[in-house]
């Protein structure tokens, strides 16, 4: 089992009632901010990646989201960087994950291929590549995609990237959307043909197909649970393996879990409550339901389905008022002592055979020590429970780096 | 007599080297009228009626809105091409100057095929149409598209509690027809704003000078889409048009003011 530090970079200080009276997205006012408390939540998501790699994670990863307030991550390379350089020069085997560039959003998909490149490059081969489509307030309004686009403009990005990182002499590119006369980005990427890639999703059959079939990671960022959302999810995913011939190796699956350990059940819920509702109700729970699907974004089919739906429902519609016993009951966040937190864990990664776990540890106002402290928790008694999850039925994990890791090291 | 909705026939036609079946309603005798629908899809109703007593009315459905045909706006790559399989259907259906008339969306289309082809049509009536932009005017597009449905209505017309208001948002009541009817709208609007989004500007505005046959103008004075201020941008662009605006009337000018609107487009259309 291999576990990774995730982290998003929310603004640690919005105003009480934000998600009231605000948008946590588009179009959410920057007049709340204090520059120099800016400065400081932007700096500790640097400095708890960098204590997450220290602290013995298998990996770091993060993601991209524009014009938002509860992720300021406008491109998740530039925070990925300033970790591949210092764990480089640290000499620490830590992979990077970016979850990565949106390939549905970008009007410049080439500069991916090289930032990822270079990531690939300057920590000597330690780069997961992330291909997420993008959410649809982030390609469809922020970027102001149409939104009946989206998926063309991924699959197009998807190829040329590709196509860059592995044809060895300058090719013309005449896509739909992109023309290029002659592409011959440089660097190249250190794991050839390509870094492994993950692909986040909603788990939508037509992504699980596509990520099988192009024998990918991926990635459910559920934000619901493995509770509420999971069986569903999940037993769809291997079944649909079954079906195209691809083994049940848990490493072709990632689950970020939202987790925060303290010294006991009760002290977790006093340190960490506040700061579970305020992160669900002022980032997840204000953006707007219309956001996350711009007309043109989901088919018919699935907008209709979505309408019909009489599975269980996630938290996800009701994060602007979750409560902390509704939070937790749901597991949406896993809470408590190292021994409460392992034991949920592993049941549920064992029970959908997840070989790749991100955990998230660090959600909305929570300030800088006490996330160290849930890192630290986490790593020194939590993961050595998760790591040899797997090891007894001896899968090979084909998605995690391979290149020697600290060669060239400062 | 009104033409009723009975005797609306659905025609398909094949277009664009075969790839597209496009759909068109057509209803009525009488010389050829094409009708462009707005954004939200194609809904005959009254003012299609009226028309098609002195009219034989073709309104096509633009492409991916037809029901059980979504993938049709993927052979559709680019507006210019959707201008272009316009001009293929007038032909198909062997439409000689047909008189065009456009609502918001659909008018967009109707100007830039005057514009682009101004030997197409005979006559070009344009209710409260997109296409144009002006900084101190800005169009909620956006904001329309992508906010609550609930606020829908407050875009479109001047009084948006109203019957006609409401009878024109109208879902089925059955739960399963309702699903149906939201993905479909929803859909309608992914489909024709891929030509509009964010900002419906492809430069109409350098190619209005161009439209040549007699043009009417229809505006409501309380558009909350698309400011009347346009009215006028449309009018000084277009020689010889004439421009009407009404009062007590928003964005859906059919709707808000179906008498005044009906009275101007019938004179137009008869003189």
């Amino acid at each position: 089992m291999k576990v990774s530090l995730f982290e998003q970079v929310p603004y640690r200080y919005l105003p009480e009632g934000f998600e009231n009276q605000h948008s946590s997205v588009v179009t959410a006012p920057y007049d709340v901010v204090e520059p120099a408390r800016m400065t400081e939540s932007l700096f500790s998501a640097y400095a708890e990646l960098m204590h997450g790699a220290r602290a013995g994670f298998d990996g770091v990863c993060v993601t991209e989201h524009g014009q938002s307030a509860y992720d300021i991550s406008p491109n998740p390379n530039l925070l990925a960087s300033a970790v591949a350089y210092a764990t480089q020069a640290e000499g620490l085997d830590v992979t990077i994950t970016v979850l990565g560039r949106s390939l549905g959003k970008t009007r410049e998909p080439l500069k991916i291929a090289e930032e990822y490149a270079l990531l690939d490059c300057v920590s000597g081969g330690r780069l997961i590549a992330g291909f997420p489509v993008g959410l649809s307030y982030d390609a469809n309004l922020n970027a102001s995609l149409p939104a009946v686009e989206t998926r063309e403009r991924y699959r197009e990005h998807r190829e040329l990237i590709l196509k860059a990182w592995s044809e060895p002499r300058p090719f013309p590119w005449n896509g739909r959307f992109e023309k290029y006369g002659q592409v011959n980005i440089w660097p190249r990427p250190v794991q050839q043909p390509h870094p492994p890639i993950w692909i986040p999703g909603t788990g939508s059959s037509g992504t699980l197909r596509d990520i099988l079939q192009q024998d990918y990671v991926f990635v459910y960022l559920s934000w619901d649970g493995p509770k509420l959302t999971g069986r569903q999810v999940f037993d769809r995913y291997w079944e649909l393996a079954d079906e195209l011939g691809r083994d049940r190796n848990p490493y072709r699956l990632a689950f970020l879990q939202v987790v925060a350990v303290s010294e006991t059940d009760e002290r977790a819920e006093r340190e960490y409550a506040r700061h579970l509702e305020a992160h669900y109700r002022s980032g997840l729970g204000a953006i707007p339901h219309t956001a996350m699907a711009v007309p043109g974004y989901a088919e018919p089919a699935a907008i209709e389905g979505m309408l019909r739906s009489t599975g269980p429902a996630g938290m996800l519609s009701r994060m602007k008022t979750a409560t902390y016993a509704e939070i937790v009951d749901s597991q949406v966040a896993i809470v408590g002592s190292p021994a409460t937190v392992a034991d949920q864990i592993e049941a549920f990664v064992r029970e959908f055979r997840i070989g790749n776990l991100l955990v998230m540890l660090q959600n909305g106002s929570m300030p800088r020590d006490l996330t160290e402290k849930n890192i630290s928790l986490f790593a020194a008694e939590v993961l050595p429970r998760l790591r040899p999850v797997w090891d007894a039925e001896g899968w090979d994990n084909h998605w995690w780096p391979r290149a020697a890791a600290i060669e060239g090291a400062v | 007599m009104a033409a009723g909705p009975d005797a609306v026939r659905d025609e398909t036609v094949e277009v664009w080297d075969s790839r597209l079946r496009l759909h068109v309603k057509v209803a009525g005798d009488g010389p050829p009228l094409l009708f462009f629908h707005p954004l939200s899809g194609l809904a005959w109703g009254p003012l299609l009626d009226r028309l098609a007593e002195r009219h034989t009315v073709y309104a096509p459905e633009h492409p991916g809105t037809s029901p059980g045909d979504p993938q049709a706006i993927r052979e559709v790559q680019t507006y210019w091409e959707l201008l272009l399989i316009y001009t293929e259907l007038a032909g198909k259906l062997g439409l000689e100057r047909p008189v065009a008339i456009g609502q918001s969306f659909g008018g967009m289309v109707a100007a830039d095929l005057a514009a682009s082809f101004p030997r197409l049509f005979s006559a070009l009536v344009l209710l409260s149409p997109l296409g144009l932009w002006r900084d101190d005017a800005p169009i909620p597009l956006m904001e329309m598209v992508s906010g609550p449905p609930s606020g829908v209505p407050n875009y479109l017309y001047a009084h948006p509690g109203s019957e006609a208001a409401r009878a024109a948002q109208a879902l089925p009541a059955d739960p399963a027809q309702q699903a149906k009817a939201i993905a479909q709208a929803t859909w309608n609007v992914g489909c024709t704003t891929k030509f509009a989004w964010p900002i419906a500007d492809h430069g109409l505005g350098r190619r209005l000078h161009r439209v040549s046959v007699p043009t009417l103008v229809v505006w409501g004075r309380e558009d909350a889409l698309v400011p009347v201020a346009y009215a006028k941008e449309f009018g000084s662009r277009i020689a010889g048009s004439r421009v009407e605006v009404l009062d007590d009337c928003g964005h859906v000018v059919p709707v808000d003011q179906p008498e005044r609107s009906w009275t101007a487009i019938s004179r137009f259309l008869a003189g």
